[in-house]
């Protein structure tokens, strides 16, 4: 269950990372941010950004033309 | 020894250079990755605090498209980056000295101040260097 959710649907890149990394900021560590996108490099571009930052990316579906992830704060 | 650090070289006054350099400074910077940005020649007139974005930004086919499919602007992609991350972004000394410009001509709140490009140079050693 997520704490936070984004909706980044519509968003060009690179605006659901920066975003995300905004909405991460401010989570308490181990809370978990939601985010939906339809950015269609979104799946590499979330676990790029989640090995990187050393947040967990707990969930990374597709259905359609939405992704949604589920990032924990860790770093 | 090598470092992460990113350094970013933008020269060209070309719409979709000065994007690129925004959306990878900002996404490096948010990535954990240190970034630094050195505006010289054309690119200068980009960061003209108050001009119109049709003055700032001169560009072909991509640019166009950025414009009617409202992409992010590349001075918010900028301003982001520093706000998430550790971007920090030179003015070239002599493209303000040639241009008889202050720095407080350019867009506020970007600039850590005026580089030469030698400290730059010096400073990006060890790191990844990209020039747009």
């Amino acid at each position: 269950m997520a704490d936070q959710i984004l909706d980044a649907k519509g968003l060009n890149c690179p605006l659901p990372i920066l975003r995300a990394k905004k909405a991460l900021k401010e989570l308490a560590t181990g809370q978990v941010l939601e985010i939906q996108a339809t950015d269609p490099g979104s799946i590499p571009d979330f676990e790029a950004f989640c090995r990187t930052t050393g947040n967990q990316l707990l969930e990374s579906k597709q259905d359609g033309k939405i992704y949604t992830f589920l990032i924990k704060r860790t770093a | 020894m090598a470092d992460n650090g990113l350094y970013i070289l933008l020269c060209s006054g070309e719409h979709e250079k000065i994007q690129m350099a925004a959306m990878m400074a900002s996404v490096a910077a948010v990535s954990e990755r240190p970034v630094q940005v050195f505006v010289s020649m054309n690119a200068i007139f980009a960061f003209d605090k108050g001009a119109a974005a049709e003055k700032r930004y001169h560009g072909g086919a991509f640019s166009k498209l950025l414009c009617s499919q409202h992409a992010p602007d590349a001075m918010t992609l900028f301003h982001q980056g520093k706000e998430l991350g550790d971007l920090k972004m030179w003015a070239c000394s002599m493209a303000l000295d040639i241009q008889g410009w202050e720095l407080g001509r350019l867009d506020e709140g970007l600039f850590e101040g005026a580089l030469g490009l030698t400290k730059f140079l010096s400073d990006a050693e060890n790191g990844q260097f990209v020039t747009l």
